[in-house]
């Protein structure tokens, strides 16, 4: 069998790169005759290439040991840093699915963004998250994670601030730059730290070296703290959660993607370096308390929220913290095939509701109502899709979640509790917002809602079709859970809390919808998870009053103090009402005299380490 | 062929000085920038000539001068002056095609007053910089040194902003200051070593007491450090950046702080290899306190000029924690950080300036929404951001690739200053996302919005500089392949005790390089 495929799957990432340079042209200010829209269409056809291209690898190394490319990027000293790719079945499906739901999500932003200006730079930074989210599964090494991760930072400030003239877009773009970057450059740390340790940054020479390393206890947890930091703030953990929610304020295509696979690509690379964060006991309790809080506060909050549109961003924090819990407990199969059928599933409920919040203009929930005799089709994919997100024999998630359910019960039954929780809480989530669009009677901003365009429905409808036949794919792969596990006590558990979280979402919101009031009997607790828990207060009231201040305190030191010392002859002057003439001998004579002043300070500061040298040489 | 760079640029100066006083101002910047153009090639061409395997001097031209002053016309290059050498006559080219700002220039962008000075200081700030960064004579780099002082005051005086006098005069002493010191510590080491010579080659520190290699050390980095400038000798910097037109900040920030590191290379680390390695943790230190100054005090910044003036401060100082580490992949960091660093200096003032020039102003809660693509300037932001995002470091430019091999080469020897260093990576980032916010995110005031049209003729530069900023970032073997030989054979020079560490474990990638530094 021929490897041309695979031997070229570098190419893959290529296409969508190659697509967003050939989308620069249709900028405003170049070719205008055209209009924008050729840009769009160039790279729905290079994603579909990316598409086909990952098929074709994945059938040629399915059941064959996976091609490993490398190459030398640079040789610097003596630092070598070699590009490692990796084609195996598990990547090579990766693709297939980012480059599909690419695809789809491009097709989307046809219909999605049909009156905008800007599709050359949308469907540009669209190609570059393509490129960068290629690239990163087929990599296999930690260096070029971080550089994926780093770029992926800037294409999620450029394309959240999409709609830059709004204040809201552009706070949104700034903090999820800021925040990625935290975790991003304390994965740098890490990244860093481990070369000398390891002797290497390759995945699989990682692992092996995990495996006999013998670190001393308070460096490995450094170092495992590190590199959790990095997939902690890409999968919107707390307490780097925030961006995410802001996040939501760029279009909802990008968000399809963002939500989805952009997100995954943290849990991606933990699961890569999962046998480093193991050394250390703390920095796998760690993953997994952070999974454990996140995923239980997310979907707490997730239904305090009326932005239909945050609603799911929190659930992806949820989810991403079930993912933490899953790797943390060293099931990274399980963690694979749950983030598959959890992006199959939350890129759905996206659309169907992006469809909505388009016709609609409202993004809260508790404008709508009665949609289901409006929009059919929304309203089933909508189903379908929330149906795959939770543990609902026989869709999608429930297979992995069963799995990693009955995993949990033998050695972490707490954890097993946590995932109970969070699946009713999402499932509750999930039919709220259903209730409120689809079901009632409707209210002024429904009356009029037809469904979108075929650019809109089709990739929907096309995507609805997959997440059904999920299961199917599942035990292609092999990758369904024996009966027994899917009729063991805990599944049978996680079927029910979703029964129970669905039931007692659907009939206040949704049957009884005029009926129940729904308010939480202390309005400040209500409060506490609408307002996400008040973290952007605890940001402001913490690390940015701290930079802020202190970057103020250091400008007027050196304002006043250093720079003063240099002007403070200007008082002289001031007194005598005088213009400044600078160089007047008697200021002249003080610059030098305050030169002379830092020239000591410096002098005694940069011997500081040697007085001691010093007095040693002196005394004999 | 050295002595052709250096002439070159110091023939057209004079010649631009003596044209006739009817030539047009196009015609003059036309002649300087050919004529630039013209020195930048020789200089690629030099880089073609180079011989990469070897670490030493090249294209050596030698003639008795002054003998009994021990002073000698003697020019090399290696692999530390070289790339410094190309990048000062590109970003020469860049600057005779910078806007000079707003009350110097016609409607045209063409400058208003005195055009055969401004152009012919210009050229000899090139040449300035040529003949340090060849000298191979300690006296001959001191005149070439000082020489560079004359015309950046001028630059700065005559082409300034508001506050130009100040700013001129505070750069004049801080700088004469400088050149006293490093004159007064080549003194020291000549006479000292009992050499009648002050040729580069023939001296050396070995014979001298720790205590007075010390002393002379310390001078070094006092002369150079107020250039670079190092906190706190830095208080010069943000006035002489901001009052000077961006044609002469970057001048001033690409080039002339280049010859303060350049310096601390040449005759710290490499004449005194020993003490230096005494002094490294102090080094460190300030390196560090410069790293975190400059960030923080940028965050605090109003004016986008000032911003990215106190950035300047924060990037050296990357560039002396690496020095000081002194091991191969450190000291190659610290010369690549210098490269990186002059080039996105560089674009950052360039564009700074068309901003200024366009909006009318650097204030940051004036400027707003310039990203819109048809009343703002769209390709000035997108350039912007580019620009900014290298200067933090974001992979893919070269920000990226030189500090890296900083924070990488300099790990094991100084964990704890690295780490606050890539913590203030981030600081740095977060002033450019307030930068970049306010200038070019957010709502443009239709009521002001009338601004003229950025031609191509200004912007081009622009444009060259980001694609070689995006190309050695995406291919940095290219950055890295000239000075590697030359840092390889300085970093042999040390005691290996904290470099081994590396060295055991990456006993194959290694090249073979001469273990000692061949002067001659």
């Amino acid at each position: 069998m021929s490897s041309l495929f695979s031997q070229t799957a570098w190419l893959i990432p290529c296409y969508a790169l190659l697509g967003a340079v050939l989308a620069l042209p249709w900028s405003p200010g170049f070719i205008r005759r055209t209009g924008p829209r050729p840009a769009g269409y160039v790279n729905v056809i290079m994603t579909f290439l990316a598409f086909l291209h990952s098929i074709l690898a994945l059938i040629e190394v399915w059941g064959r040991s996976p091609q490993l490319l490398s190459v030398t990027w640079l040789q610097a000293a003596d630092l070598t840093i070699t590009l490692d790719l990796k084609v195996s079945a598990v990547t090579a499906g990766a693709a297939i699915l980012i480059t599909g739901l690419n695809l789809l999500a491009q097709v989307y932003a046809i219909g999605y963004l049909e009156m905008d200006w800007g599709w050359a730079r949308f469907y540009s930074l669209l190609a570059l998250f393509e490129a960068g989210m290629c690239a990163l599964v087929l990599i296999n090494s930690l260096f070029f994670s971080y550089v994926v991760l780093e770029v992926l930072t800037l294409g999620t400030y450029l394309l959240i601030g999409y709609w830059f003239n709004q204040s809201l877009v552009v706070t949104g773009a700034r903090d999820a730059f800021l925040t990625k970057r935290v975790g991003d450059l304390i994965l740098l740390m890490g990244v860093v730290a481990l070369r000398p340790l390891a002797g290497t940054w390759n995945f699989d020479e990682l692992a092996d070296w995990a495996t006999t390393a013998d670190l001393q206890p308070w460096v490995a947890t450094l170092l495992g703290l590190a590199l959790l930091a990095g997939p902690l703030a890409k999968c919107a953990q707390f307490p780097l959660h925030l961006w995410l929610d802001e996040a939501m304020e760029g279009p909802v295509p990008a968000t399809i993607l963002r939500n989805t696979v952009v997100v995954s690509t943290g849990a991606w690379v933990l699961i890569k370096v999962q046998p480093i964060l193991a050394l250390s006991p703390i920095g796998i309790d760690a993953a997994i308390f952070v999974g454990a809080v996140t995923a239980i506060g997310a979907s707490l909050i997730a239904i305090a929220q009326i932005d239909i549109k945050r609603v799911l961003s929190y659930a992806t924090s949820a989810y991403m913290g079930l993912i933490f819990v899953t790797v943390g407990t060293s099931q990274s199969e399980v963690a694979l095939t749950l983030l598959l059928t959890y992006a199959i599933a939350m890129s759905l409920l996206i659309m169907s509701t992006g469809g909505i919040v388009l016709n609609n203009i409202s993004q809260d929930v508790t404008q709508y109502g009665g949609l289901w005799s409006r929009r059919p089709v929304s309203g089933l994919c909508y189903l379908v899709g929330a149906a795959s997100l939770v543990a609902l024999p026989p869709l999608g998630s429930f297979w992995p979640l069963a799995q990693l359910a009955d995993n949990l019960a033998s050695d972490y039954i707490w954890l097993l509790g946590v995932l109970l929780t969070v699946n009713a809480l999402t499932a509750f989530s999930m039919m709220r917002v259903f209730g409120l669009l689809f079901l009632g009677e409707p209210t002024p901003m429904t009356r009029r809602s037809p469904e979108g365009l075929w650019a809109l429905v089709l990739p929907m409808v096309g995507l609805t079709g997959f997440a059904l036949h999920i299961p199917l794919l599942l035990a292609v792969l092999d990758l369904l859970p024996g009966r027994v596990i899917a009729l063991s006590l805990p599944a049978l558990a996680l079927l029910g809390s979703t029964l129970l979280g669905a039931g007692a979402g659907l009939v206040p919101y949704g049957l009884k919808r005029d009926q129940v009031p729904v308010k939480l009997s202390s309005p400040a607790l209500q409060d506490f998870f609408a307002y996400d828990l008040y973290t952007a207060k605890l940001y402001k009231g913490t690390i940015v009053f701290v930079v802020a201040a202190v970057s103020n305190v250091i400008y007027w030191i050196d304002r006043f103090i250093v720079d003063g010392v240099v002007n403070l002859v200007g008082l002289a002057t001031m007194f005598s009402g005088q213009t400044l003439r600078y160089n007047t001998s008697g200021q002249t004579q003080f610059y030098v005299f305050s030169i002379l002043l830092g020239i000591a300070a410096l002098g005694i500061f940069a011997c500081y380490p040697l007085l001691q040298d010093l007095s040693l040489i002196a005394a004999p | 062929m050295l002595s052709l760079l250096l002439w070159l640029p110091l023939i057209g100066a004079i010649a631009l000085l003596l044209a006739p006083p009817q030539w047009s101002v196009v015609r003059l910047r036309n002649i300087a920038g050919v004529l630039t153009l013209l020195v930048f090639l020789l200089s690629c061409y030099l880089l073609s000539q180079f011989d990469l395997g070897n670490g030493g001097w090249q294209f050596q031209e030698y003639h008795a001068w002054a003998q009994p002053i021990g002073l000698s016309y003697s020019l090399a290059v290696d692999g530390l002056s070289l790339p410094l050498l190309v990048m000062g006559n590109l970003l020469t080219l860049i600057a005779i095609y910078t806007i000079t700002g707003a009350p110097h220039e016609t409607t045209a962008g063409a400058l208003r007053d005195r055009p055969r000075l401004y152009y012919s200081l210009i050229l000899l700030v090139n040449a300035g910089v040529t003949g340090a960064l060849s000298a191979q004579n300690l006296l001959l780099f001191v005149l070439f040194y000082e020489l560079e002082l004359i015309p950046f005051y001028l630059l700065i005086s005559i082409w300034g902003g508001p506050k130009r006098s100040y700013a001129a005069i505070k750069f004049l002493l801080y700088t004469a200051v400088s050149g006293l010191f490093v004159l007064a510590a080549f003194l020291g080491i000549t006479f000292l070593s009992q050499s009648t010579s002050f040729d580069y080659g023939l001296l050396t520190t070995d014979g001298l007491e720790l205590k007075v290699r010390l002393i002379l050390l310390t001078m070094l980095l006092i002369g150079f450090g107020i250039k670079i400038p190092l906190v706190p000798l830095h208080t010069w910097m943000p006035d002489a950046y901001v009052e000077a037109s961006p044609a002469t900040a970057i001048l001033l920030g690409g080039i002339l702080a280049k010859l303060g590191t350049y310096g601390l290379i040449r005759f710290g680390l490499q004449l005194f290899p020993d003490t230096w390695t005494l002094i490294g943790p102090g080094l460190a230190a300030i390196g560090t306190i410069s790293v975190l100054y400059g960030a923080l005090s940028a965050i605090a910044q109003k004016d986008i000029k000032r911003m990215v003036a106190y950035s300047s401060i924060g990037h050296m100082g990357y560039m002396l924690v690496a020095a000081a580490a002194g091991t191969r992949l450190s000291i190659l960091g610290a010369v690549a950080q210098m490269i990186s660093h002059g080039l996105i200096l560089a674009l950052l003032f360039f564009l700074v300036g068309i901003v200024e020039r366009k909006a009318g102003t650097r204030d940051l809660d004036v400027l707003n929404g310039l990203m819109n693509p048809i009343r703002g300037l769209p390709l000035t932001s997108a350039l912007l951001i580019a620009a900014g995002m290298a200067s933090a470091g974001i992979p893919g430019l070269v920000g990226f690739v030189a500090e890296f091999m900083v924070f990488q080469g300099s790990f094991t020897t100084f964990p704890l200053p690295i780490l606050v260093c890539i913590f203030a990576s981030g600081l740095t980032a977060v002033y450019f996302v307030i930068l970049l916010n306010r200038t070019c995110f957010g709502k443009l005031d239709n009521a002001i919005a009338y601004y003229p049209t950025v031609l191509l003729s200004e912007r081009w530069p622009a444009l060259a500089l980001a694609a070689i900023i995006l190309f050695l970032g995406v291919q940095p073997q290219w950055l890295v392949r000239w000075i590697q030989p030359t840092t390889n054979a300085l970093a042999a020079q040390f005691p290996t005790v904290l470099a081994d560490q590396f060295a055991t474990q990456q006993p194959t990638l290694a090249p073979d390089l001469p273990p000692a530094m061949a002067h001659r």
